[in-house]
Formats: structure tokens, sequence, C-alpha cells
């Protein structure tokens, strides 16, 4: 068999969940996708009007007018690492988006990453976490080997904060490593600097294979200032580093242009001088086609509650095209399903968990919850992404995983083991890898299932994302395990230290429950980007086309010779 | 019938896929047959693993959809491949396209082809609305984007009406299809249905078969179709000729399909949709052109060039068809399912070879089901010019012996005779010579 037989999977929605509960659910996420876009928005206004009117009245364009001329017009863009320091206070300042914006976009029909410095926030200058957020856009441009583009409009360093992202591992210069890791890959990277440039800002540009000079810009390892400070010289900043100096006497830059605008259009011109992708030829004559059951439903299909369970296969069925999916190795661990789909005609691999409750292969007749990782279910997913390495296949994974299962039976199977494996497993793979923590990501569960200390090249969390080592509840059942009998009920009878230990617990719970808010995980770049569930599908679109954009850069095997077929005829049987 | 026929003639085994119910069809003696499944449709013909399986086991290399149930189901076309069975018909992700509203049009707007005027997709809200119908003028109708069947549209006449229009259609579309959004377009109210049809091969050459008029319907149900279309401008209609080439080109299509534009009173084609198989009418372009499109479409699907350049295809005369129905028109079209106690379709006259022409899988003794739809024939005729055709027609229609079931001979009788036809004068949706008996009798107004 060197097909890959999908089949059609899903029902119509009314079919499994009924008309009430469905807008149940769709509002009470509603309410929570209201939070995300008006957060979003507060982000996407930087410090405000004023701000954006100083821009313009220098003749220049904010950071994100730049990104929506940039772009082909009608495409998306997908920003990542929005909410990064997000609530911080620096004195009396905020960092909305840390200072930067960092977007896949589309240009010249290519998908690129955009790094764009925020002029309106600081005149784009640099917060603690900001170079953490521009090399974690750097690495995700470098593991899908997409062009880079940035537009600088940096002032520097934030002066008062600068210890805070100046000395470490991934301090402000280390932006400048990976600019010269991705020019060692062949990464394209393209730079227009449209203002200020100056001292760390001014080395991001010059790594790259093109930059372009707006007339208002310049780039200096020193500004005015400075040199007024340190030389007693009255000078300005163009004079030292302007186009009239880098475009001619040093070579530092290539072209000159008048401004934002003609900057812009010369970056989609040298954007479409790279090679067209290879989206189209990987596609093996299909095209992309949305999946038959509309993605938007995902919305009010999975509950809020955590507790409440709902149908994985009903999930995947509206993130694949067409509602059509290969289940590989269904009778094996059946609390985890895996397998592969198209995702914009192009194949990717999936891995699930299943809610609610399955056979127990373990005790005949007996059903245990899904959502958590045994024996089989660890082989299975660690045997399914193995595959999928040899086989340049990328992987999906979609978390809702409360950890692994705990216990005597648990240890002397030696679940220790199988993490361990599926963690190596996970460790070296190169093939692409995404996680989406549509849910539940608890404790090692979330390490097993590729969480980001696992290098998923993006990491999705959604409005109802709880990532935890454990919940509140269960971190303050341990807490006080010694005061708590056999049903987790207080011991004591002593009024004055029972609602001690009430308030105790309940404070515990409560601190819990606040971190794993998904925008305190994106606040501290835990998690890259917050979506809805309905805007996981076009996600899902972007990164798999991403994945599949480029030749050589990666294994991509036909289907022929997939090893995913021997796992399939080893666990199947030949047919 | 006419697939096997056109298998037989390349010299390949058609195994037939029928319900229980058609296991002892006429059609299916001598034949190899898998039983699908029970009669209903949804367990057999419209059970897409079932029809798959079928073929799979049956060791088919290429699965023709026929013209209904499942030929345009981009699902089942992309399982079928999965399977290593090849689709006769275009490739999954193009039928995909071209049944959504917006992709579709935005295609053939870009290769040239005339497009209704309305929205650039989907509405944002009723004040969109409003103003985008304001721009294109009114009448307007509201439509559901994932909508189809006539359901979650609504008309506005003027710009009073649009935000109670509006507010209905999506709360229409919301619980129909599970999504409210609506596009917009000018309601071009009297206008004729007008078709083209095409065919491509998989590497780019495409043809066009000529222009079909559909004008005479009922309840969207075509009854009478003709080619070449005779109120279409000679230029509009090689204009549209040549962008429907382009558009099939461009968006990659391979096989038979055909675009369905309404004329308007102002004479301009205009797109509506792509149907992205054979039709039944199809007949009436093959006879006109003199090609057998069921045979190109299985030499396409083996991977054959066209054998025909548009130089070499050259119409000849003018062709009528007929669909006969087991429906009595005298009862509002009402099926009239039965066993046909005699059948004698009409004799081609002596010299008129490959005049007449008649499809059918009827014959003494047939029995008209009610699981499917009620066709029992299409008769073709071709005449010198449009007249001609329409004499010879009324000539075949009187000559078509039907007997045990109602059928709608008198129906084409009626509007072949009348001056309305004969002149070309209706638009479409409009019966002429036809009238309707009363359809309520007194007392029965009165009830609810």
């Amino acid at each position: 068999m060197t097909h890959v037989p999908l089949n059609s999977i899903g029902r119509l929605r009314s079919a499994f969940l009924d008309d009430a509960l469905y807008e149940e659910q769709r509002a009470e996420l509603g309410a929570l996708e209201a939070r995300l876009e008006e957060r979003r928005a507060e982000v996407q206004a930087g410090w405000g009007e004023k701000y954006v009117e100083r821009v313009h009245d220098k003749g220049k364009l904010t950071a994100r007018e730049r990104v929506e001329q940039l772009k082909d017009p009608g495409t998306r863009v997908f920003e990542v690492g929005t909410f990064v320091n997000y609530g911080r206070q620096f004195g009396k300042l905020r960092s909305p988006g840390a200072g930067v914006v960092t977007a896949f976009a589309q240009v010249e029909g290519r998908h690129v990453m955009v790094i764009a410095n925020d002029n309106t926030v600081a005149s784009g200058a640099w917060w603690p976490m900001t170079p953490e957020k521009i090399q974690r856009a750097q690495h995700m441009a470098l593991e899908l080997k997409v062009p880079v583009v940035y537009l600088v409009d940096c002032s520097g360093l934030f002066l008062p904060e600068q210890s805070r992202s100046f000395g470490g591992a991934r301090g402000a210069g280390h932006i400048f490593k990976m600019n010269s890791l991705l020019s060692q890959a062949g990464v394209p990277q393209i730079a227009g600097v449209l203002g200020d440039c100056i001292a760390g800002g001014g080395y991001m540009p010059i790594i790259s294979d093109r930059v372009y000079m707006t007339e208002q810009a310049y780039m200096v390892i020193a500004g005015a200032a400075l040199i007024k400070g340190a030389k007693s010289q009255k000078i300005t900043s163009l004079d030292i580093g302007g186009p009239e100096v880098h475009v001619h006497a040093s070579g530092c830059a290539d072209i000159r242009v008048p401004d934002d605008e003609t900057l812009l259009a010369c970056i989609r011109a040298e954007v479409a001088r790279l090679p067209s992708t290879a989206i189209d030829y990987y596609r093996g004559g299909t095209g992309p086609m949305d999946p038959a059951q509309p993605a938007r439903e995902l919305a009010g299909i999975i509950p809020s509650d955590a507790r409440q369970v709902y149908e994985a296969e009903e999930v995947l069925a509206r993130l694949v095209d067409q509602g059509l999916f290969w289940e590989v190795m269904p009778d094996i661990g059946r609390e985890m399903i895996c397998g592969i789909g198209r995702v914009s005609g192009l194949f990717t691999a999936f891995v699930i968990n299943r809610q609610g409750l399955v056979d127990d292969p373990e005790h005949a007749k007996r059903r245990r919850p899904a959502g958590i990782l045994y024996r089989g279910g660890i082989a299975k997913i660690s045997a399914f992404s193995r595959a999928c390495e040899s086989d340049g296949i990328p992987l999906v994974w979609l978390q809702d995983i409360a950890g692994f299962d705990i216990g005597a039976e648990a240890e002397r199977h030696g679940l220790l083991a199988y993490g361990s494996n599926l963690i190596y497993t996970n460790s070296e793979k190169k093939s692409p890898v995404f996680t989406i923590l549509l849910r539940k990501a608890s404790g090692a569960g979330y390490y097993a299932m590729a969480g980001l200390p696992y290098d998923p090249i993006v990491q999705l969390s959604t409005p109802i994302s709880r990532l935890s080592v454990m919940e509140g509840r269960t971190l303050a059942i341990a807490t006080y395990n010694t005061k708590l009998d056999d049903d987790f009920e207080i011991v004591t009878k002593d009024p004055e230290e029972r609602a001690a230990i009430e308030q105790g617990m309940r404070e515990v719970e409560q601190r819990i429950e606040a971190d794993m808010d998904p925008y305190v995980a994106a606040s501290r770049l835990d998690t890259d980007e917050i979506v809805r569930l309905d805007e996981v599908r076009p996600w899902l679109e972007a990164l798999i086309e991403m994945s599949y954009q480029g030749i050589g850069a990666r294994r991509v095997k036909n289907p022929r010779i997939w090893s995913m077929h021997d796992l399939h005829e080893l666990t199947e049987g030949l047919e | 019938m006419r697939i096997a026929q056109a298998a037989d003639a390349l010299g390949i085994t058609p195994v037939f896929g029928v319900s229980e119910a058609d296991r002892d069809a006429p059609y299916t003696r001598g034949r190899e047959v898998v039983v699908l499944g029970k009669a209903r449709a949804t367990e057999s013909y419209l059970n897409r693993e079932r029809v798959v399986q079928a073929a799979v086991q049956s060791g088919c290399t290429a699965l023709h959809p026929g013209w209904g149930f499942l030929a345009e189901d981009p699902v089942f076309a992309s399982l079928v491949e999965a399977h290593g069975v090849t689709f006769v018909g275009p490739p999954a992700h193009v039928m995909a396209a071209m049944g959504k509203k917006t992709p579709a049009k935005r295609a053939m707007a870009a290769a040239g082809l005339g497009v209704i005027e309305g929205s650039e997709g989907v509405l944002a809200d009723a004040e969109q609305a409003a103003e985008v119908a304001a721009s294109v003028g009114f009448p307007i109708l509201l439509k559901a984007e994932s909508g189809g069947g006539g359901r979650g549209m609504r008309i506005a006449r003027s710009l009073g009406d649009v935000h109670a229009a509006y507010g209905e259609a999506q709360a229409e579309s919301a619980a129909c299809f599970g999504d409210s959004r609506l596009y917009l377009e000018r309601l071009l109210e009297r206008g004729r249905h007008v078709e083209v049809q095409l065919l491509a091969d998989r590497y780019g050459n495409v043809v066009h078969l000529g222009a079909r008029d559909c004008s005479v319907q009922r309840n969207h149900q075509k009854l009478i179709e003709e080619s070449p279309a005779p109120t279409v401008e000679p230029a509009e209609m090689a204009r549209t000729f040549e962008a429907a080439v382009r558009a099939t080109r461009d968006i990659g299509y391979v096989g038979a399909g055909t675009m369905e534009f309404l004329l308007a009173e102002d004479g301009r084609l205009r797109f509506m949709e792509m149907n992205t198989r054979l039709q039944v009418e199809h007949g009436v372009s093959e006879m006109l052109m003199d090609v057998d499109l069921v045979t190109a479409q299985l030499r396409i699907a083996a991977g054959a060039r066209l054998e025909l350049s548009q130089e070499q295809l050259k119409p000849r005369g003018h062709v009528i068809e007929c669909r006969i129905n087991a429906e009595d028109p005298a009862r509002g079209f009402a099926p009239t399912p039965g066993k046909v106690t005699r059948f004698g379709p009409p004799l081609t006259p002596e010299g008129a070879r490959g005049d007449i022409r008649v499809d059918t899988h009827a014959e003494p003794g047939y029995v008209v089901g009610p699981h499917y739809d009620s066709l029992l024939a299409k008769l073709l005729v071709r005449g010198a010019d449009r007249e001609d055709a329409r004499k010879k027609m009324i000539e075949a229609l009187d000559a078509f012996v039907i007997e045990g079931v109602s059928t709608t001979i008198p129906f084409h009788r009626a509007v072949l005779s009348s001056e309305a036809f004969s002149r070309g004068e209706y638009f479409a949706g409009e019966l002429p010579g036809f009238t309707a008996p009363s359809e309520t009798v007194a007392g029965e107004a009165t009830s609810p």
C-alpha cells in the first residue's frame, strides 16, 4: 500500500451537539475572545494616537502601517509575540508588544518573517524581552527557512532598563548572532532602515543581504548626543551615519530611497527576485481545500470548562482539508489519535488527545480517562513522531493533556522510561513541529507532547489554554496533604485552624489559576501567541505552507517511500 | 447507459454501481454490476465510502460519477483518487473552488468574463450592504455565502428594505447553514439562461462546444434546451466564448464542464456558476458539434490530448432537446410512478440519419420507481435552422408513444407550438404556451 488511504471523518455538528449546548459553549468562549480582541487592539495601539501622529509628522509610517504596505493585498498577517511584556510595568511606562512587531506575512506570494521596530513605543527602543522576542522570530525563520525582512527604526536600548537586556546568553547582542546564523544557513535577509538605527540596532541591518535606507535614516554606533558628550562635537546623527555616509562612503548600505513607501516597494521587488515557492509542487496535483465541516465551529465544540469533554475526531475533522484523514495505529493507545491529513493541500501529521473515557487495555471491561499519557499511547506517539521525522512530514501536536498516568501500576510499567523515550524522540527532531495548546497543558504531559521547552517552531495558545505543572486544586491538596483525610476533607475540628487551612488552600488554588492565564505565559514568552479557536485552521495553513515553501532545505519524502507505511503494516497487518 | 456505450466504443469493460432498486434495470443486462446498497440514495448512490469500496473491490481503474448524486462532490473525488482510482472529472480542488460563490466569481472576473454586479465577497454588516446596494442599483438579492437551494436569500427593492432583508437572510442562513455570512448581487429578474459547454484536457488545451439556451424551466428544472443560443448577439457570444475558454484554462479545469450565464435585458452575458460535471443536456452540444462528450471524458481521464481543435469544431444546424418525464403536467407536474406498458420512440425518417436522437433507459415493461427522478427519455432533434428544428420536434413528439404513465409530451407540444417560443420571446422560468390548470379547487383554497 503506497496510497495515503484517507477517509472521511467528522459529522455535521448537529449530529453530535445540539444547538442549545453549542450556542452556550460558543457564548462562553465568545466572552474570552472579546477580551482577546480588546487586548490585541490595546497592544496594537502602541503608546497611542499622540505617538502615531508624531511618526506621521515626520513623514514616516508606523510599524504596523509598514507591515500592511509590505504584504500582498488581501492576505492575512500572523503576528507572534503580541503579548510579550503584557501587563508588565517599567517604572511608569509600559512596552506594548515589547516595542517590536514580529509577524509572518505574504510578500509576492512568498511567506516571510517581518521584524519591525514599533516606532510608536519609545521610538522603537529595545526593552527587557525585546531581544528575546526578536530572536524567537529569527529562530522561527531559521527553522522554516523563510526570508526575513527587518524594518529598522530603533533608538537603541531603553537605557533605564539596559542591564536587563544586555548581558545574558539571550541579551541584545545575540540578535546579531542570529543574523549570522541565518546568513550561514542561506536564509535571505533584507533590511530597510527607516529612521534611527543606533548602537546595537546598527548591527541588525548590516548582516542582511540587501540594505535600503530612506533619506530620514541613519545608522551609527553612537548618535549625536553621545558624540557631543564624548568628543565635544556638534553634529547631527544624519551627518554621522545617514545615507550620504553609508550608501556612498562606507558601503554599509546598498541603496538610498526617498521615503517609506518607496523602500517598502523596493523590498517587495527584492522578495520577488527570490525563487518562487514550492508549495504548489508539494501539493502533488491537488490544491488547498477547506475542511468539510466548518473550522469556525471549533469555537463551540470545545467547552471552555476543562472538565467537560468533546470528541477529538470532530476537532481534527475541522482542521484537515475536506475532513479527510488517515488514522495510523487506531487500535493501540486509544487515548491518543495520530494520523495524517492535508492542510492547504500539503501532507500534515497530527497528534491529539482523546477526551472522556476509553477502554482500559490493562483491565478487561474497565474504562479509564483519556487525556492522560499511558504506556500504549506514549509508545504510539513516539513511533509516530519518529516516522514523521523520517518522512519529513510536519507534525502538529494538539494538546489537551492532564499529564502522565501516576501510581504503582504506572511506575511498574516504567512510564518514566516510556516518557524519556518520547522526549528523546522529540528532542532530535529536524522536521517541522508545531504545538497548539487547545486547553490543558499540564505537567510532564506538556513536555512529552512537544511543549515549548522541546522547541516546536511555533507554539500557539488559545483563550482557554491552561499551562501549568498541575491544576491549582491538585497543588492545594498536595500542599495541605498532612491536614486532609482520604476524601480530601480537612481533619481538624478546631474552627480557627479549619478557617486558616481553608484560606490557605484557596490562596494556593487562586495563585495557580492566575498563573495559568494564557496572557501570563504569553507575556513571559512561554508561548508564542494566543489565537482564537476559529483562527487555528488559518494559522495551520500558513505554518504548513511555510514548511513546504523552500526546496532542498529539509527532507520531504513522497508518500511512496514513507516509513509511515511500514508502521501501518506492522501494526495493522498486511492487506 | 451513455457511459457504458462510450466505454464499449473504447474497448473498456464498464462495471455498473447500482442500488438494490436498480439491480435488474434494463441497462444492467449483460453487464458487470456491483450492488452499492439499499434503494435509499444515502445507503447507495450518496454513500461515498460504499461507492469507492465497490470501485476498488471490482478492480476499476477509473470511476465515472454520472451526472447526479456525487458528481459534484469534491470530497468524493479526493476519496476516489486517494484509493488509487482515477476520478473522471476535474481535480477535486478545482471542483471545490467552483463550488464556492466568491472564489468562483473572482476567478471568472479575472479571466475577463462578465459577472453579476455585487459585493466584493462577504459583507461586513447591513450598513455595507446598503452602500453596495446603492452603488449597483436595485433590486438586489442578498445570498448566503454557504447557501444553496434558495434558502438564506432575500430580495430588497429599495434602500428601505435592505436592513430588514439583511436581518432575515442572516438569521435564515445561520439556521440553515450554520454560517450567517452574506453577499449581495444585483437581481436581474428578466433574463435568459444560457450555458457554454467546455472541454479541457490535462495539458491546458481547452475548447468550447457552443452555447445552449435552457430558459424553459420549471422550479429550476430544465425542460427544453437548444443550441445555438438564439437570442445572444454574435459579438457578445464570441467575446464570452473566448473568455470562458481562458477561464477554464486558468483555473486548471480538466474534463467536461459547463458555465452558466444569465443573459440580461441589456444583452450582456453574466457568469452565474460553473457545473463541474457532464449535464443531462450535454447531448444537445454533442449533436450540434458531432462529438461524443462521454468518450472524450474517458479519453481525457486516461491522459489523452483533446482530439479536435476549436477550428475543427463546426456547428451543424440547430438542435432542440425535450426532456420527457413521467410527470403529469395537468396535475402540477406530479410524478406518475408505474409501469410503462408501451414505449415507442420516433423513428428517424429516411435520409435524416443523425437528426433524431433518443437517449433513454426505458423500454416496454419498465417500472418508474418512486426513489429517483422521473426522467424517462431525452428527445433530440436537429434541423437546418431553429424553425426547422422546432417543426421536426413537434413531429417527433407526435410520433413518440408512451403508455402506462403520464408524461410531459403534451406540455412540450404546447410550448413548441406557441407563438412566444417560435419568436423566442420569453424569459427564464416562464413556460411559453403552457397554462397551468388552476392548482386549487374551491374549498381547498380556504383550508389552512
